[in-house]
């Protein structure tokens, strides 16, 4: 790992959190953004959409040279040259070299990310030629010095005193701050560029194999100048923005400029195919289609969903790391979810590395994906691949490897808890690492101690008299359930006694892996999923009960992906994912038993935390809202109830504490407001987060795992 | 009926996204918008429904200054556009303009006005029943320029505030003209 590199990107961090203009800014802009969507598709069936737009891109995908060859030849047939450039290199020399052959001294671009990918400007300046953006966003960050925060709006991290500044030198008289003004200036400050530039240059939003013709989906109408006045047409696109038919480019059409700004179309959409009349004579279009690491990724059978992206933006909009730091931290030239992905293939693991840890895992990202790309599972596998190439440290590495795959080991050390205050294993400070060690960082957020006596070593003195069980299940505890919170174990056991149903606790379970998997250690992930699956079914029960949603998604989903290829493993792995639910579903799905708790508590005020996992990963929100509203508690929502609250394990304690606690800060507030007295929720994680920080601002709202709600009513 | 539904569905769409759209009956309605609207010179590109109404020179008669040579320079100047379209559609206020004779794109672009006739004849429901249409342009020519258009030119690059009008036209006013052309491959 680059010392250098981890330096200057806490920097980064640092600044960014320190310019809470800008969080408050994109923070407003997420909420704005997501109501204007949703009016946007009111009318339409978004998940049909992604389906739709998913499966035009993966057909490419799996036929790319026929498409490809097809688009050329229908788009040369037309008139236009076709340049595959395989490198970004490549593309700018192309482009470079033409300028200089026909003698172009000023270059009108219109937005295009895909310039921005190859830095385009830096090669055309080389060569003598000016380039002139015209996108008044792109233009603002040109004349910045700077690269684009956002995909579709790129000068988002900027302010309109900041943009006079800019403007005022440019025009040389005092600009007036004032947005409107503004706009103007640029309007007549860039007017003339069009009329003198020799060459247009434009990216694409989708290239039409059907026709050789490509589309471009704007607003400000500077494409459309861009690609008319001068006699030369550059288009510099990424040979993924290839669809098979207009169909498939109307479906883009129709969803993108929803997904992107909340507009039901974009004032421009243009098609362009071939060379059209240009003045006297016929326009020069050349059609640069750019590789630059695509092929390669269409190769990764993890990542290559990422290509189906229609740079639509909104999985920057909607996450909470994006909304704190902005995209100058959480990207590179693509930012967000997907410029995560993107940055690791189109410029290199190096400049990935560190913002593939960046993501706290909230997967907010892939419910607004219009393609359907598992963005947060792409990015995992990342982190997988930078921690073969880079290590994850020595100290977690020791601890994945050494510790938590020997869950004796593992547990003796937990229980011992003096052993965790010093140095366990060849001298490194690896006890930092311990998903269960949090002694240090406490100045945000409180945190429990670990149980003097934890769940495993309790569950079998608590007594349960069942004549009939209707059920036997076995609860997987997870890590904090526990070690930290046995007493959450305990409660369930009385609620689903309650239910008529037994609970057993296999102690040969142990950690459901997905720290080291977070770490980028998915071998120790592979090996802890065969210890838990040997673990759970080996008393056969009827379900398998979980209170953690991260565990959740363990049993129920990454085990079978990691073992689907194992001929001993495959079907054990399937069967647990079977039979294993959350305890509020259970319940509420499995059970139908919601009205046993009828009416048992009192009015208290509560309002729901969703955890990420929970809602966007097992699919449950309705069921604990279900039992807490039956209980008779009085449900408060809070505004964000599902945006994450900031924990993701590792994130909060060493990867990224200080973005974990403005993500908590926000989710403070949100609770606050609410006016309830208790905040539910479904996850240990969670609760540990939000104890801790609830307690450290001295905020008298409790926080609470639905299980123990029930329970406590039930005394 | 149908019609009728689809005109309010146009409108309502068309005005939300700032377009202006009225009715207007014979060339004369069309001549009395445009003039009051031309600050200065006016450009009418060549298209059909035009010619058959003989409006560039109707205007022209009016007393307004028309673009006529260095169509380049002279759209840079002209205060109004006139275009037909070829048809629109009403989910979202679109009008769809063949554009790839040149003069259509100057007079699309670079006036702050583009006043656009339609026969309302020629709306379509939306996105999806646009696209026979444009196989069909595409499979009459080899090459092609085809615009749809949805409101006048707009930004929010600045603090998301959006502004109107920022490089291409800042008013777009669609005229609605019954018996124009019926004819969706034609403007
Ligand atoms: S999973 Fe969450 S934190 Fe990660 S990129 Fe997606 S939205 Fe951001
Ligand atoms: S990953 Fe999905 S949401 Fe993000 S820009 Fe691409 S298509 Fe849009």
């Amino acid at each position: 790992m680059s010392k250098v590199r981890a330096k200057e990107y806490q920097l980064r961090i640092d600044h960014a959190l320190a310019t809470p203009k800008l969080q408050d800014a994109l923070h407003k802009f997420g909420d704005a953004f997501l109501l204007a969507r949703e009016k946007a598709f009111s009318q339409y069936d978004f998940e049909a959409l992604r389906q739709e737009i998913a499966a035009s891109k993966d057909e490419v995908a799996a036929h790319r040279q026929q498409y490809l060859e097809q688009f050329i030849a229908n788009a040369e047939a037309a008139g236009a040259t076709v340049y595959l450039a395989k490198t970004a290199a490549d593309a700018n020399s192309y482009i470079a070299e033409l300028a200089k052959s026909r003698g172009v001294k000023l270059a009108a671009k219109s937005k295009s990310m895909a310039s921005e990918e190859t830095h385009l400007n830096h090669a055309l300046e080389s060569a003598g030629v000016e380039a002139l953006e015209t996108d008044l966003g792109e233009w603002i960050i040109q004349l910045a010095g700077q690269r684009p925060s956002h995909m579709v709006m790129p000068a988002i991290h900027m302010f309109k005193e900041e943009v006079a500044e800019l403007f005022s030198k440019v025009t040389g008289i005092q600009e007036p701050a004032e947005i409107a003004h503004l706009v103007q200036v640029a309007r007549e400050q860039l007017r003339q560029g069009y009329l003198d530039a020799d060459m247009g240059i434009t990216g694409a939003n989708i290239a039409v194999a059907e026709t050789g013709g490509i589309a471009l989906i704007t607003n400000e109408g500077n494409a459309r100048l861009v690609s008319t006045l001068p006699k030369i047409h550059v288009a510099l696109l990424g040979v993924e923005k290839i669809v098979p038919t207009l169909e498939d480019a109307a479906t883009i059409i129709r969803t993108l400029p929803k997904n992107a700004t909340g507009q039901l179309l974009t004032s421009y959409v243009t098609w362009i195919r071939g060379a059209v009349p240009c003045g006297d004579g016929e326009k020069e279009l050349h059609l640069v289609l750019l590789d630059n690491g695509r092929s390669a990724l269409a190769e990764s059978p993890q990542c290559r969903d990422a290509l189906r992206c229609i740079k639509c933006g909104p999985c920057a909009n909607v996450c909470p790391v994006y909304q704190t730091v902005g995209g100058h931290v959480f990207g590179h030239v693509y930012i967000g979810a997907i410029g995560i992905i993107l940055t690791a293939f189109f410029h290199g693991l190096d400049n990935a590395a560190e913002i593939v840890r960046a993501c706290i895992g909230c997967r907010a990202c892939v419910t607004v994906c219009p393609s359907n790309i598992d963005l947060e599972n792409i990015i995992l596998s990342l982190r997988e691949t930078i921690g073969h190439e880079e290590g994850i440290g020595v100290g977690k590495s020791i601890v994945f490897r050494k510790v938590m795959r020997n869950r004796k080991l593992f547990h003796s050390l937990i229980r011992a808890a003096s052993l965790l205050q010093k140095p366990v294993t060849g001298g490194h400070r690896t006890i930092r690492h311990l998903p269960l060690f949090f002694s240090s960082l406490t100045e945000w957020r409180t945190l429990p101690a670990i149980a003097e006596k934890s769940l495993r070593d309790q569950w079998q003195k608590i007594p349960q008299k069942l004549e009939k069980p209707r059920y036997k299940v076995a609860l997987f505890g997870g890590c904090a359930n526990d070690f930290l919170y046995p007493e959450l174990g305990i409660d369930l056991i009385k609620v689903m006694n309650k239910l008529n149903v037994e609970v057993s606790y296999p102690l040969e379970q142990n950690c459901c892996g997905v720290p080291a998997l977070y770490s980028g250690d998915k071998e120790t992930a592979i090996a802890l999923a065969e210890q838990n699956i040997a673990a759970m079914l080996k008393d056969d029960p009827d379900f398998v009960i979980t209170t953690c949603p991260t565990c959740t998604m363990a049993l129920q989903r990454d085990f079978v992906e990691f073992l689907k290829d194992n001929p001993v493993w495959a079907a054990k792995a399937e069967h647990l994912a079977e039979i294993t639910v959350d305890a509020a579903g259970f319940i509420v799905n499995q059970l139908g038993a919601a009205e046993v708790f009828k009416g048992i508590s009192a009015a208290e005020k509560v309002t729901y935390h969703d955890s990420c996992h929970l809602k966007r990963g097992a699919g449950v929100w309705k069921e604990p809202r279900e039992l807490l509203t039956t209980s008779g508690r009085e449900l408060v929502e809070m505004d964000h109830a599902d945006r994450c609250c900031g924990f993701g394990g590792s994130y909060s304690l060493t990867s990224h504490p200080d973005i974990s606690k403005q993500i908590l800060g926000d989710k403070i507030k949100d609770i606050e407001k609410s006016g309830a007295t208790c905040v539910a929720m479904d996850c240990p994680g969670c609760m540990l987060q939000l104890r801790g920080g609830l307690e450290k601002q001295g905020v008298e709202v409790r926080a609470m795992h639905t299980v123990q709600l029930l329970a406590e009513s039930l005394e | 009926m149908q019609e009728e539904r689809l005109v309010t569905v146009f409108s309502e769409a068309a005005r939300a996204v700032g377009a202006k759209v009225e009715s207007v009956s014979g060339v004369e309605g069309v001549v009395d918008y445009v003039k009051q609207l031309a600050t200065g010179p006016v450009m009418v590109p060549h298209f059909a429904s035009s010619e058959r109404l003989k409006l560039a020179a109707a205007i022209k008669k009016a007393g307004v200054v028309l673009v006529q040579d260095d169509l380049r320079q002279g759209a840079a100047i002209a205060a109004v556009g006139v275009t037909g379209a070829n048809f629109a559609f009403a989910a979202t206020g679109t009008v769809v303009l063949e554009s790839t004779a040149e003069d259509i794109r100057l007079a699309t672009t670079l006036p702050e006005h583009h006043v656009v006739l339609l026969d309302p004849a020629k709306i379509l429901v939306d996105d999806l029943a646009a696209v026979p249409h444009l196989r069909t342009f595409h499979q009459n020519s080899s090459r092609n320029y085809l615009a749809y258009i949805t409101g006048p030119s707009r930004t929010a690059d600045i603090e998301r505030v959006l502004t109107i009008g920022v490089h291409g036209p800042k008013e777009l006013h669609i005229l609605l003209f019954s018996g124009l052309s019926d004819d969706p491959l034609e403007m």
